[in-house]
């Protein structure tokens, strides 16, 4: 049960990092306020695991990472989309969109069977 | 380009795992340092906003660990990490490791050297181009008759529809001269044929060609490349160069190929010089003198050829059928490689199966030593259990520990096999093909695939036992009392017994083949070989013609009657043990064969009367042969008492008559004596024989046999001047009897040693084995025989304790082992001699010298048992 949940978590965890992404290159602080910033405080990140998301985002090729200046003059890691994050990105889009439609479908269909 | 980035994400982090580790870190702590900082202009105080920081960051060390697992390269960092850990394993014990390692080193090493001797002799093609369509042609399905006729060769050079070539090649020792000291050389005269079936390309000018074979043609020969050099220092400058065969100039036409693949020679025959052969047109059937090669038409199958030849048979047959019957033969074609490697194979079988079984004893020896460090080690596995390792972790552990103790093995393999194939060329018994064998990438693959094998067949029975359910019992404190469990008890008697049980069919063969070399080394050959000495001589036609010989061969003896020194002399046409170089076939007036039947064949040589005086060969009937016993006068013959008992059981056969070669029109021969038997067919062989006076025979090559006054040495010098007054040009072969008679005994010594080292090795190691199983039981048992003493057993009692379980896993390997010596013996019935396969005072023996060493092997821990001292085993608690 809890390892499903995870599962679930983790994907939509990357999901949201490539659309933060999709905006600016950023380091992985930047990521994890941007997701927050986005979901309008909603989401809270659990800000440590963004770092194993994002090697295993690097290992399917979905972004790059490049050392840089940070905004306050720090060396930080960035991190950026690249063609196939962004086709990723795309892909999964839509196939979180169809789920909520079809869960939504099913949760409605469960109701008005109790309502019955 | 996913896969891409996957693979090198993976590999930079596993080339540079300190340097992606730190980047991680560096990463990491920016993360919380940003996020304390934002914290602190939010007005949180500066202590406070970095450990809310690092409280909503979470466990860096986690989330560190799960990175690195994100990055994919943890199993190969693990495995890293196990062949390290079994590195230490092994530093921490070298005896084991060097043991162990010397042990399958041994093993892997011979196993591959006899897989590059058997790769090379039976399993790779013959260095010729589809050599799967090369054939020899047989004039009959037994390979007694090896040789066709040239009425053979010409029927079936004319007639077949078969193959692409046929040809013909007669192997002959040739004098050289010409070039510096007179020298035999190995020649093969060859037909056009032979070089197109085998598909040669000469290196420089060109092969025999039909122009060359007809009668009177100017002759020419093809050198080999190694003595094109060494005659003329190269293939070039040997062309059109004359070379002397036999006293007979022949023209060097072309040079064959040199290079490594030139050892091989052609068809098998490694040989100097191929002259072209000159056919004279037969009067009758044989002789049969001259061996068919042929070269299958592409798609032609062996059967088809088969048929095409017994077709030919059928019609040329009948046609000489009243000098040469023979009703059921047929021309019958076999692969060429079959034929090459003939019954090696079969040996080669034996000597590889013996060498596996050696390998695998090695295997079950080196597993138990294993086990018993696993169970030392029972406490840390079952801890590792306990901390969730999983399974598969565990596996490729004890796996990776296998494997890394057997590459070691696998090096010393190497040096082992490379070693062995040297020796292969030196202390073998004689092999076909003996120059193809090398170390080569197929022997190397074999070393790899066999340590990889043995890595993992070694670490099957730890693994077994880790494995186990229970295991985690281990944990408890009272593992001491109990010992390791059950299971791996079970698997290490089971080992034990594998061990007796293999190395009883390799005692046993080497008991069966000693057992045959003694007898075959008492066999009386026929002759005291003890100071007599050999010299053989072939007069070239082309200095000294028919009429001329007689008279050489009569100088020799007069020669030699003035030495002095000689005590006997005499000529002869063949020597003993082996090599019957001349048999004729013959039919008795009395008792002829019936009609289609074929004829007997016996050795057939030529002798003077001081031949038999020289080998102490008795007559016991008749007479000898006189000096009346001329070529003009009636053909006589003497026979030997084997040929006797065989022909004319209980009878005497002096006075009969018999016809000789087929030859229906020639004077019938008398046989006039009986003399004692010598040995011509090979020692294991009947003695019989059919002498004829060296007169009656006119022949032009000849041993001289003589026993000297003096030493071997100063005999074989007088030989040699006689010949040089007589024809300084001669090369001479010299040879001691009792050399050829050691040569006789060379083989089957050779295999004798081999499989005896194996057997010896395999009772060394099954014996080691049990002597370990039951010293580690007394070590686990010494709080149970303590407390036995303690109430009052005896030092005999406990000793008999420990004999009886360790006797009683070797007599379960011994009756495994029968049903192996049951396979075994079958294959070994070929190399034997007077002593049957399933001989069963051998198997007795091999069975009590296997009780013998484990009863020993037992003994010695069963002693020590008897010594524990019960005080100190219970204090030990």
């Amino acid at each position: 049960m809890t390892t499903r949940t995870a599962e679930i978590l983790q994907g939509t965890l990357e999901m949201l990092t490539l659309k933060a992404l999709s905006l600016e290159p950023m380091h992985g602080w930047g990521i994890g306020q941007r997701i927050e910033q986005l979901s309008g405080g909603a989401f809270e990140v659990q800000q440590g695991s963004l770092y194993p998301a994002l090697q295993r985002m690097l290992r399917k090729g979905w972004i790059r990472s490049e050392w840089r200046t940070s905004e306050n003059n720090r060396r930080a890691r960035y991190y950026r989309l690249t063609r196939a994050g962004e086709r990723q990105l795309a892909v999964e889009t839509e196939a979180w969109e169809r789920t909520v439609d079809v869960i939504a479908v099913i949760l409605r269909g469960r109701l008005a069977e109790d309502a019955s | 380009m996913s896969a891409l980035s996957d693979l090198s994400a993976r590999l930079r982090a596993l080339l540079f795992p300190r340097r992606h580790q730190r980047e991680l870190e560096e990463e990491m702590r920016f993360h919380v340092e940003r996020e304390a900082e934002e914290r602190g202009r939010r007005g949180a105080d500066p202590d406070a906003a970095r450990r809310e920081a690092a409280l909503a960051f979470g466990g860096v060390d986690r989330f560190k660990e799960e990175a690195r697992d994100a990055t994919g390269v943890r199993p190969l960092q693990d495995a890293a990490g196990d062949v390290r850990h079994a590195l230490r394993g092994l530093r921490r014990n070298p005896g084991f490791a060097c043991g162990a390692i010397l042990v399958l080193g041994v093993g892997i090493g011979a196993t591959a050297a006899s897989f590059a001797v058997v790769d090379a002799v039976v399993l790779a093609p013959l260095p010729h181009p589809h050599a799967e369509r090369l054939v020899r042609v047989y004039p009959r399905a037994t390979r007694d008759y090896s040789n066709l006729s040239t009425v053979d060769y010409q029927a079936i050079r004319d007639q077949q529809r078969s193959f692409d070539a046929f040809g013909g090649v007669q192997l002959a020792t040739m004098a050289l001269s010409g070039a510096g000291e007179p020298q035999l050389v190995f020649a093969g005269r060859a037909t056009t044929g032979f070089f197109q079936a085998l598909g040669v390309v000469p290196a420089v000018g060109r092969l025999i060609q039909p122009r060359d074979e007809t009668l009177g043609a100017p002759p020419v020969a093809v050198l080999s490349h190694e003595l094109a050099g060494e005659l003329f220092g190269g293939a070039r400058a040997a062309l059109g160069r004359a070379v002397t065969l036999d006293g007979k100039s022949h023209e060097v036409v072309g040079v064959l190929p040199g290079g490594p693949a030139a050892a091989a020679g052609l068809a098998g025959w490694p040989l100097g010089v191929w002259p072209a052969i000159q056919m004279e047109t037969p009067t009758r059937r044989g002789p049969f003198w001259i061996r068919g090669i042929a070269r299958l038409r592409e798609g032609v199958t062996l059967a088809e050829a088969a048929r095409d030849l017994a077709g030919i048979s059928e019609r040329i047959f009948p046609l000489w059928s009243a000098g040469f019957q023979e009703r059921e033969a047929r021309f019958t074609p076999v692969p060429l490689r079959d034929s090459i490697v003939g019954d090696a194979g079969r040996s080669l079988g034996l000597f590889a199966a013996a060498v596996a079984l050696v390998l695998l004893i090695a295997v079950a020896n080196v597993a138990t030593l294993v086990l018993v460090r696993a169970s030392a080690r029972a406490q840390e596995l079952a801890v590792r259990v306990a901390l969730g390792a999983p399974r598969a972790r565990l596996v490729r552990m004890v796996l990776v520990e296998g494997l890394t103790l057997t590459s070691f093995a696998g090096l010393a393999g190497l040096l082992v096999a490379a070693l062995g194939v040297r020796l292969a060329g030196t202390l073998a018994p004689y092999l076909p093909r003996q120059a193809e064998v090398g170390l080569d990438w197929r022997a190397l693959a074999f070393v790899a695939a066999a340590t990889l094998i043995v890595g993992v067949l070694v670490s099957l029975p730890p693994l077994f036992a880790a494995l186990r359910p229970g295991r985690a019992a281990g944990l408890g404190a009272g593992d001491r009392r109990v010992g390791p469990g059950r299971g791996t008890h079970a698997v290490r008697t089971a080992l034990v017994t594998a061990e007796f049980a293999l190395a009883l069919p390799l005692l046993l063969g080497a008991g069966l083949l000693l057992n045959s070399f003694l007898r075959l080394q008492r066999v009386d050959p026929g002759f005291e070989a003890a100071g007599v000495v050999t010299t053989s001589v072939a007069l070239p036609e082309a200095r000294h013609p028919d009429e001329a010989t007689p008279a050489f061969w009569r100088r020799v003896e007069a020669l030699v009657a003035e030495l002095g020194g000689i005590e006997a002399f005499g000529l002869s046409t063949e020597l003993p043990p082996s090599q019957p170089g001349n048999e004729n076939n013959f039919d008795l007036v009395d008792r002829p064969v019936p009609a289609g039947a074929s004829q007997p064949t016996s050795p057939w040589v030529f002798a003077t009367n001081g031949y038999f005086a020289a080998l102490g060969v008795p007559l016991l009937d008749g007479r000898a042969f006189r000096a009346g016993d001329t070529a003009e006068a009636p053909p006589v013959a003497i026979v030997t008492e084997a040929w006797a008992r065989r022909f004319y059981p209980g009878e005497s056969p002096v006075g009969r008559q018999m016809i000789t070669g087929g030859c229906l029109e020639c004077p019938r021969t008398t046989i006039v004596g009986v003399v004692g038997d010598v040995k011509y067919l090979g020692l294991e062989n009947a003695g019989e024989a059919v002498y004829l006076p060296f007169a009656q025979g006119e022949p032009r090559d000849a041993h001289f046999v003589a026993r000297g006054r003096g030493t071997a040495a100063e005999t074989l010098a007088a030989l040699r001047e006689v010949v040089r007054r007589l024809d300084p040009e001669l090369p001479v072969a010299q040879a001691t009897l009792a050399e050829r008679l050691a040569g006789e005994l060379a083989d089957p010594r050779r295999w004798t040693v081999i499989v005896g080292a194996f057997g010896a090795t395999a009772l060394l190691l099954a014996s080691l084995g049990v002597f370990a199983l039951m010293s580690y039981s007394v070590r686990q048992r010494r709080r149970e025989i303590g407390v036995r003493i303690a109430l009052g057993a005896g030092p005999q009692s406990v000793t008999w304790m420990i004999v009886r379980r360790g006797m009683g896993v070797a007599v379960a390997g011994l009756a495994l082992g029968l049903l192996l010596a049951v396979l075994e013996v079958r294959l070994l019935q070929a190399l034997l001699f007077g002593v049957g396969a399933a001989d069963p005072l051998t198997l007795a023996a091999a069975a009590a010298g296997l009780l013998g060493a484990a009863l020993f092997a037992c003994w010695l821990p069963g002693r020590n048992a008897a010594r524990v001292s019960p005080l100190e085993a219970l204090a030990a608690e």
